[in-house]
């Protein structure tokens, strides 16, 4: 092959490179406005997000399309082969990822326009939020700098998502008796949940950067056969 | 050549040191028809610092190697790098060329190839070979082609003894049902993949322990060689195979095993880089020149 078409193949592997980690950036400030939405009750806000998911669904699509064409016509190996199928992983955890803030988002309607909210639940989700865009952040650098150490400390800072989230349910389980309370608490904890998922989506991403430095694949953290 | 056999390691002489003679076939003794080898365990190649030489030119440096039996080794690396000069000294060919030379040792299961007193012909007929171009003898019938290993290798096979062989050769090669009513007709007036086929159950008639394929499929189209890499899967089940290839899909498609080769500079004798699961290879080399090479990184 002439070194011009093989140095092509090379920048557009690159460029796609960039564009799927690009995504990361896309989910991280749809996140951001999941958090405000929640802070601030502000349901055309969480409307906003909903409709902006076909602009993170759109680079999935593009990027998945751009490197299923690449595999087809470059035959690529070795580390490149690697890099595609991780990059394939990387995406569908960035549309998953995207597809968390809508859920999160769609429950704010849920919760009424004057919910019976309980600040500190409140607090503990925007922790959590904030916490998950620091991984999604980790992840994107240790991927970008095919940083491994980088990587696995992305299940230390997960752990702290954990904690929030059971801090979250044990609040939901003292909310007392009112019925708009613990609905309210309710469908906060599902809008957990989804966070939870999306800092476990950024964890995901964090195996496939051992993955292409390394060449295998492993679990940083087994969840069904958890470290004694 | 010492006479002890692999049967009696016991014996104290000093000739029980030594190693074995080639082994015969079974095919001098058993009748043909009953010579179905399927499933059989093939023989193992083993190589240990080989050195070859073109006159004062060394093509090849130290390789050590194994090629594992029932399984198919893919020799890949670019033009010049001492593949096919390597896959040729595997039967004795390479030193039909004038000037060339061997040093270092090459086993058939454990019997030195380029022993004292063994017979390069009979190395030949037991790892046999497949070349890039198909060259059946273009005056020979279709029968006469498969057959003609036969006449050379065993002398005068009986008739009934010869029809059984050609047609397992050829149902072997996935050819029978294409020629079977033409089995008179002139060799050359196959299509080259049928002609490549052909080849292959020439090799395959002598019951060879070793198939040795250099580039067999670079002159064919898409079609035919994949018939030829479907063949090549079925083949191994019976023989131990070496393949050169330049087509890095057809590695890492119809290989098991891919060893790398590979040259410092121009001039200098080519070096086995890196030899491993083929799957390794491709998704995971160990060194990076295999890594570029693989890549289609280089130049």
């Amino acid at each position: 092959m002439a070194p011009a078409v093989r140095a092509e193949y090379q920048e557009e592997l690159d460029r796609l490179e960039e564009s799927a980690l690009g995504g990361l950036d896309l989910v991280s400030a749809a996140l951001s406005r999941t958090l405000e939405a929640i802070e601030h009750q502000d349901v055309e806000l969480a409307q906003i997000v909903v409709a902006d998911d076909d602009r993170i669904d759109g680079r999935y699509l593009e990027v998945h399309q751009a490197l299923i064409t690449l595999l087809a016509t470059q035959s690529p190996v070795a580390t490149d082969l690697r890099l595609i199928s991780a990059l394939l992983h990387v995406l569908k955890n960035v549309e998953r990822m995207g597809d968390q803030c809508v859920n999160v988002c769609k429950m704010i309607p849920l919760t009424g326009n004057e919910p019976p909210s309980h600040p500190e639940m409140v607090k503990l989700i925007l922790a959590m939020g904030s916490q998950t865009k620091r991984l999604i952040s980790q992840a994107k650098r240790a991927f970008a700098e095919r940083d491994v150490e980088l990587a696995q400390d992305l299940v230390r800072q997960d752990d702290a998502v954990d904690d929030l989230n059971r801090d979250c349910f044990r609040l939901a389980l003292e909310i007392g008796d009112d019925a708009d309370r613990r609905e309210w608490a309710m469908t906060m904890l599902l809008a957990a949940r989804a966070i939870e998922r999306t800092a476990d989506n950024a964890v995901d991403i964090g195996e496939q950067v051992a993955f292409v430095v390394t060449g295998l694949f492993r679990e940083f953290e087994d969840a069904s056969h958890p470290a004694p | 050549m010492p006479v002890t056999g692999a049967a009696k390691p016991e014996a104290e002489s000093s000739e029980a040191e030594m190693k074995p003679p080639l082994p015969s076939t079974a095919s001098s003794t058993v009748p043909a028809d009953t010579r179905a080898s399927a499933g059989r365990p093939a023989k193992t190649i083993e190589t240990r610092d080989v050195n070859l030489f073109h006159g004062n030119f060394q093509a090849v440096e130290g390789v050590t190697m194994t090629v594992e039996p029932n399984k198919v080794t893919a020799l890949i690396g670019s033009s010049g790098c001492g593949k096919t000069t390597f896959l040729r000294s595997l039967n004795r060919m390479h030193e039909l060329t004038a000037g060339a030379r061997m040093e270092g040792e090459i086993t058939l299961d454990g019997h030195d190839v380029y022993g004292r007193g063994v017979d390069p012909v009979q190395v030949r007929r037991l790892v046999g070979m497949v070349f890039q171009q198909p060259n059946p003898f273009p005056t020979m019938s279709i029968y006469d082609n498969v057959a003609a290993g036969l006449n050379l290798s065993q002398g005068k096979v009986k008739r009934v003894d010869r029809d059984a062989i050609v047609e397992r050769s050829l149902r072997g090669a996935h050819l029978w049902s294409e020629v079977k009513d033409r089995l008179e007709k002139p060799g050359a007036g196959l299509s080259g993949g049928q002609q490549q086929r052909l080849c292959i159950a020439r090799a395959i008639a002598v019951e060879p322990e070793v198939l040795l394929m250099d580039e067999p499929c670079s002159a064919l189209d898409p079609v035919a060689t994949l018939a030829i890499e479907d063949l090549i899967g079925e083949l191994k089940t019976k023989y131990t195979i070496a393949i050169v290839t330049h087509n890095m899909q057809q590695a890492s498609r119809a290989s098991d095993v891919t060893a790398f080769f590979n040259l410092e500079a121009t001039g200098k004798p080519g070096r086995l880089i890196e030899i491993g699961p083929t799957e390794k290879i491709f998704t995971s080399p160990s060194q990076q020149a295999t890594e570029d090479y693989v890549s289609g990184r280089f130049g």
